[in-house]
């Protein structure tokens, strides 16, 4: 693999003279100081403003890049009262720069989804024209929480990416994973030089590091392989429905949840019809006109989650769709979460 | 890439008022190169829109055999439907699918007995493969319908159910759950039918569709008279936004119901997690 090094000053420099050719997203500080995904302004003084609120190191980003390809709120077509409509996709070429790892199998996992069966144009139209830049995670962003190295999509990864960038203090070690990241830093190697043996020990042992700081260890395939042949034990759905306030939060921040709902919105005989994420833990969400609703019950909306993620997309791809990010429990006014589930059915007395 | 969200103008050419809340929507693609590369499979259902109401679910009617237009049999039940409901001929909608790949199956069936059994608005898509049949009604054995509605003005297609009764092998079974002056059959819910149906599992094939109370009840009745699981064959309801797998809102195990269903053997809809509320 080919390997380069770029100075952290120069960060913001390659990032603006990205923004030229791509609309580039980026980690940056909002008020009350939340670090969140957000594209870098095309207009000149805004974007000097936008940089200087850029926060790579920040272990804070709070939101997963899903939102980039898949926003929570989208218009799908736009149409009038003279019976015309318009399809409304969205194609840009999209630089993502400080995609952490296990958000990348998560896009991974989100590609699968939106090509299979009938494509997803809005998903797909959007994913087209990008360009990922990974930065692994020397420390965890969510100690308490990230569980990757039990799911095996982090703290770095090894292949599949276009760039990944390790931290090494005043340096990023840059890892060129294939052709397109090729192009790309060709486009732009006057920030780029070649890195010395000792830079590359250096990035090595910090990966190692990296590892050994994810403090929260689950038994992750032993929870695949109980969920794939037995029905989760009334207890453990019992307790969660006891605790759950059905906020969503957790399935808000996933970033492999995909469900949405879809609405119309007029105004003076021109409107929109647009999607917005929609989540199985409300009860709302397989109400029928009829008022007959399957998924009533509280404790089988919980299971809901847990089987989707954990079983059936285990069952179909071979790959679990939870990749072990920690969010959902990070967000959990009442602290559930995937990490804690699995600790619950991997300990429970039944399966022992 | 084709996007399969967006629907296409369908002018309504006829109307039928059906009964107090149903009526049947005949319509055509204004589009002629979409009408003609278009086909669909009995069982399957579109995507309905009126663009600034919203979208919904619904079964087509009609029967494939029947060329050059689709037919939707809708109740009035909501913002939707109500809005559709005042649309008049010449009016459009938006369609958009075929969708549903679990369909109920025709050539398979040949040279069997059916026994059909819908309650309510349970009937429009049961009338797709009725009248499938019905145009090649030498190819089966006999066929039972019976159809089972709250009261007596909720019975969809009164002239067919006539003229179905009329075919030689062929009888419709009505009932009501509640009796009015104006109704002189049969009083009870569907199930009470099998006292004069006489319905028998040999060589036969039964379908159903209705609320879910009644699915539970027919198929243990089909049980009782000795119908295999896979010889039970509905279609199912779910409430559903995209109709293409998307949307997850009408998941049932590992199931899509658009795209796996909307038809399903009673053998498969027992292997669904009881907890989703299949059966
Ligand atoms: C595969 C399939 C095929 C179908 N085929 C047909 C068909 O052939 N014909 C047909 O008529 N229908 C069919 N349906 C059902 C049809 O899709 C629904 O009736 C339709 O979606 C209703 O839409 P609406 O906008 O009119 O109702 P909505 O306005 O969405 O709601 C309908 C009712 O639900 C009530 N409701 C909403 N929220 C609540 C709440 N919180 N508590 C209690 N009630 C509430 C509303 O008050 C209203 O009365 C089918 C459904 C599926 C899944
Ligand atoms: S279920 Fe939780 S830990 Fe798993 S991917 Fe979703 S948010 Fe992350
Ligand atoms: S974040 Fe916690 S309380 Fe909120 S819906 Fe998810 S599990 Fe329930
Ligand atoms: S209706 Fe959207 S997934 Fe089935």
């Amino acid at each position: 693999m080919t390997k380069k090094v770029i100075n952290k000053s120069d960060i913001s420099k390659l990032l603006i003279d990205a923004n030229n050719e791509y609309n580039v997203y980026v980690p940056m500080e909002h008020i009350g100081g939340d670090v969140l995904f957000s594209a870098l302004s095309k207009e000149k003084n805004s974007l000097e403003e936008d940089v200087k609120r850029i926060n790579l190191a920040s272990e804070k980003t709070f939101n997963s890049p899903k939102e980039i390809f898949y926003p929570q709120l989208e218009t799908m077509m736009e149409y009038n009262d003279k019976g015309e409509i318009k399809e409304t996709v969205e194609s840009s070429k999209k630089l993502v720069f400080g995609v952490r790892p296990c958000d990348f199998h998560a896009i991974a996992h989100q590609d699968n989804f939106f090509s299979k069966n009938y494509e997803d144009k809005y998903y797909l139209s959007r994913r087209e024209n990008s360009l990922i830049v990974i930065i692994g995670c020397n420390t965890p962003p969510r100690p308490e929480a990230c569980f990757c190295t039990s799911v095996g999509t982090g703290p770095f990864l090894t292949e599949g990416f276009d760039i990944q960038l390790v931290d090494l203090d005043d340096y990023y070690l840059v890892e060129i994973g294939n052709e397109k990241g090729a192009d790309f830093i060709k486009k732009h190697e006057k920030y780029f030089s070649d890195p010395y043996r000792d830079e590359i020990k250096h990035a090595e042992r910090k990966k190692l590091e990296a590892e050994e700081k994810i403090n929260l260890k689950v038994n992750f395939n032993k929870a695949l392989q109980i969920m794939k042949t037995e029905e989760i034990p009334q207890d453990n759905l019992e307790r969660i429905a006891e605790r759950c306030i059905e906020c969503g939060a957790c399935v808000y921040v996933c970033p492999t949840c995909t469900c949405f709902d879809v609405f119309d919105d007029v105004k003076c005989g021109e409107g929109v019809r647009c999607r917005i994420w929609d989540t199985c833990v409300f009860s709302g969400y397989t109400r029928e006109a009829s008022g007959h609703n399957p998924g009533a019950k509280k404790e089988f909306r919980a299971a809901r989650r847990y089987e989707h993620k954990l079983k059936y997309d285990t069952l179909e791809t071979g790959i679990s769709g939870c990749i072990g990010c920690g969010r959902c429990l990070h967000s959990c006014p009442v602290d559930i979460g995937m990490s804690n589930f699995i600790k619950e059915i991997t300990t429970n007395q039944k399966y022992h | 890439m084709k996007n399969d969200y967006i629907p296409y103008p369908a002018v309504i050419e006829s109307i039928i008022t059906e009964s107090f809340d149903t009526k049947t929507f005949r319509v055509k693609f204004t589009d002629k190169k979409i009408a003609d590369n278009f086909s669909y499979v009995q069982g399957q259902f579109m995507q309905i829109s009126l663009m600034g109401t919203g979208e919904a679910p619904i079964s087509i009617s009609s029967s494939p055999s029947r060329k050059g237009f689709l037919e939707f049999s809708i109740r009035s039940v909501g913002k939707l439907t109500k809005k559709i409901h005042e649309l008049k001929v010449r009016e459009k909608m938006f369609i958009r699918g075929p969708y549903g790949k679990g369909h109920f199956p025709f050539e398979e069936i040949k040279g069997k007995n059916l026994i059909f059994v819908a309650g309510g608005i349970g009937l429009p898509p049961l009338r797709s493969l009725i009248n499938l049949i019905m145009d090649n009604r030498k190819d089966f054995e006999n066929v039972k319908i019976l159809y089972g509605c709250k009261t007596a003005d909720e019975f969809c297609f009164k002239d067919e159910l006539k003229a179905w009764n009329k075919i030689p092998n062929t009888e419709v079974l009505l009932t009501v759950d509640k009796k009015t002056d104006d109704w002189t059959g049969r009083v009870g819910v569907v199930t009470e039918l099998w006292k004069d149906a006489d319905i028998k599992s040999d060589n036969a094939v039964a379908f159903l569709c209705g609320p879910p109370i009644m699915i539970k009840f027919v198929v243990q009745k089909l049980e009782g008279s000795g119908f295999s699981d896979k010889n039970i064959i509905m279609t199912l309801e779910r409430h559903m936004k995209c109709g293409i797998g998307k949307c997850g809102h009408c998941n049932v195990g590992d199931k899509f119901i658009c795209v796996d269903g909307p038809v399903f053997t009673c053998a498969e809809v027992k292997k669904f997690p009881k907890k989703d509320g299949a059966m």
